[in-house]
């Protein structure tokens, strides 16, 4: 049963944020036998909870938080922005890892560094994070079914010269599995999955920790500042609880995982006589290397209907343009994998007015989509940081994000768009729409992973350079970004370092 | 991965841009000097009006005109809820009529999308705009007219209803 704990306890690891990062860390150390409190800001819904409409779910579980600069889109629920995740596992290549010493500095304003750890030495946590996940084509789970919007992709992928293309690689179940029913194909998936066919720690790690009786989940629970001691240890984690009281969870570790914009806060807004610029900053890299992908869409008008509305959001990649060709004149590759929309992001995301756009919405169902994910280069104006004034309705510093699109990335989504623009029209579509989608869902960086102590904020495990017993837990570790959709990485690197904090702990050396 | 929350808060944050320049470079008074469209005086020429106004943004062929009417009721109502843009309609209104010369609402097809198009990148514009289009593609009118059903959890989705019935891909070979 779900454990209870002292909030002067100093025996347990806290762990704030419940998303992919958090919760899978958390559940790999309950099930270790470590005790464990998780502290989420957002309250615990269940799939009753989960409606087939997009705005009533943003307003259920959407973070919506006062921030200033681009959209950053991330959920304040348990089970955070797995709740929204489409549910596509690439994995990163060998050379993904490598980024620096693969493409060299692009220019004087890039900060690339390769990873302080290799595919090899992540691979068995891959396969650990791929079962866990159930991803589709891996550990003997059947592929997942080819789709209208997948269908479509594939033959004009193939139509183009494409060859890796597959429908599966999503942790989305095309049959039953753990528990757990199969896709009926809701389509609805960025909504919450309705059944809970895709993986989310909402209805699994979350309810897995639980039965271990070593760990405490405490939702609505927004982390404010983490304390430390005079040797500039983490003693505990000050929170606001749902009745609006202050409270500290005193710990023996603490983990943050809460997305980027809430780690780099709760880092920064911890500043102390001790760390005058915030915990885990005395290298000035808390906030900075903000990547969040070169990100495009793409939709083909086609001569016949697609209905994509009745097809899994994205369920089929193509990894051929994965690798780095320098030769497309940019730096690293880009995934591109089906998308389906409902007609108001259509209408939206083409944007402008009249019969040119709306030739698209009234054409909805001969609509095939496509959604591009590619490698972003780190740069240090890229960043994250507290409002000078500004506070918000928990009286915390407001955080600002400061964003741009490299070069690399524009180039990128220029040869993005004419390649998908040519797998659509390879088949006769008559009309085309494509672009940039100005947001962050896939967000990295900021308390990056680095084999250097000046040149990030961890170490190749997740552990602050600065201080021992604090560790980042999502994505925010990534030292450069890859192509790959970040969720299965993180999943992997948590469990990593769950194996990681345990070994330490049996050797008394946290 | 996207959906409707992305630009929702897109919007959002959009229509936040306009409210701070509406209160600060168009006045208050000035919001409120007129009131033909305005969101407190609905009558069936005003919202008749206002609904020629989201038929020429977002034409649909043989979409009922209620649709519309029906739009043009829930944006009329956010305005009125939200004092940033209190008089939007009527700063609209009163700069298509100045465009025109004229009355834009009685005008032909012609002349009122050359003013629409001379003022659209005017934030009244941009701000009816994309408070229209957040109602009009959630409407289920719309919906029905486009062919899109919403949701899907109540029949058990599309896995037994044609998920992957293409047909007319060309074969492999």
């Amino acid at each position: 049963m779900a454990q209870r704990y002292e909030k002067n306890d100093s025996s347990v690891v806290v762990i704030i944020g419940s998303g992919a990062g958090g919760a899978t860390l958390a559940n790999e150390l309950a099930q270790k036998g470590i005790d464990v409190v998780c502290l989420e800001a957002g309250p615990r819904l269940t799939l009753a909870d989960v409606v087939n409409h997009g705005p009533t779910m943003d307003q259920r579980m959407g973070w919506h938080d006062k921030r200033e600069g681009p959209l950053v889109w991330i959920c304040k629920t348990v089970g955070g922005t797995t709740m929204r995740w489409s549910g596509i596992t690439p994995l990163f290549q060998e050379h993904e890892f490598k980024a620096l010493s693969t493409y060299g500095q692009l220019d004087s304003g890039t900060t690339l560094i390769d990873w302080p750890l290799t595919l090899k030495e992540l691979r068995p946590y891959y396969d650990k994070a791929e079962d866990k996940m159930g991803v589709a084509g891996t550990h003997d789970i059947p592929s997942f079914p080819e789709t209208n919007n997948y269908k479509v992709m594939a033959a004009g992928g193939k139509r183009v010269g494409y060859k890796e293309i597959t429908s599966s690689r999503v942790a989305i179940n095309p049959v039953a599995r753990n528990g757990r029913p199969g896709c009926q194909q809701l389509a609805f998936c960025n909504s919450g999955c309705a059944i809970g066919a895709k993986w989310s720690t909402l209805y699994t790690e979350v309810p897995a920790a639980e039965l271990t009786g070593h760990f405490e989940l405490r939702s609505e629970a927004m982390a404010m500042r983490i304390n430390h001691d005079a040797k500039g240890r983490a003693t505990g984690v000050v929170y606001k609880d749902k009745d609006g009281n202050q409270q500290e969870q005193k710990a023996r570790a603490v983990c943050v995982a809460g997305n980027v914009v809430e780690t780099t806060r709760i880092l920064l807004n911890s500043e102390s006589s001790l760390f005058a610029d915030g915990l885990a900053n005395s290298m000035g890299n808390v906030g900075k290397h903000y990547m969040r992908h070169t990100f495009g869409y793409a939709l083909g008008l086609m001569p016949q209907p697609v209905n994509f509305h009745r097809n899994t959001r994205q369920s089929g990649i193509i990894l051929d343009e994965q690798y780095h060709k320098p030769e497309r004149g940019f730096a690293g590759g880009y995934i591109i994998e089906t998308l389906g929309l409902d007609p108001w992001n259509v209408s939206n995301w083409i944007g402008g007015w009249g019969p040119e756009n709306t030739a698209f919405t009234e054409n909805y169902t001969n609509l095939a989509g496509i959604f591009i994910t590619g490698e972003d280069p780190p740069e240090a104006t890229n960043r994250i940081s507290l409002h000078d004034t500004e506070r918000d309705e928990n009286d915390l510093p407001v955080p600002v994000i400061e964003y741009r699109d490299h070069a690399n990335t524009l180039a990128m989504r220029d040869h993005s768009m004419k390649m998908s623009r040519a797998i659509y029209e390879s088949l006769g579509a008559t009309d085309f729409a494509g672009g940039d989608l100005p947001a962050g869902a896939h967000n990295m960086g900021v308390a990056r992973m680095s084999e250097d102590p000046k040149d990030g904020v961890t170490n190749r495990w997740g552990q602050t350079h600065d201080i021992d017993n604090l560790f980042v837990s999502d994505g925010s570790t990534f030292s450069t970004s890859a192509a790959a959709n970040p969720t299965l990485t993180i999943v992997a690197l948590a469990i990593r370092q769950a194996d990681h904090i345990a070994e330490r702990m049996t050797q008394k050396t946290l | 991965m996207n959906d409707k929350q992305t630009t929702r808060r897109k919007f959002l944050v959009a229509a936040l841009t306009f409210s701070g320049m509406a209160t600060s470079s168009l006045g208050i008074s000035f919001l409120r000097s007129s009131a033909a469209w305005a969101a407190d005086t609905d009558s069936s020429d005003n919202l008749a009006a206002m609904g020629r106004l989201a038929q020429l943004l977002f034409p649909h062929d043989g979409l009922a005109s209620d649709v519309y009417a029906e739009v043009v009721g829930q944006v009329l109502a956010m305005t009125a809820a939200d004092p940033a843009s209190h008089g939007l309609l009527n700063v609209a209104e009163d700069a298509l009529n100045t465009a025109l010369g004229g009355s834009w609402a009685t005008a032909g097809e012609a002349e009122q999308l050359a003013a629409v198009t001379a003022l659209q990148n005017e934030a009244f514009i941009v701000g009816i705009r994309e408070m229209v289009r957040w109602r009009l593609y959630d409407n289920a009118g719309l919906w029905q007219h486009i062919n899109y059903p919403g949701s899907s959890k109540e029949y058990g989705g599309y896995i037994n209803r044609g998920f992957d019935d293409i047909d007319w891909l060309p074969e492999e070979g």
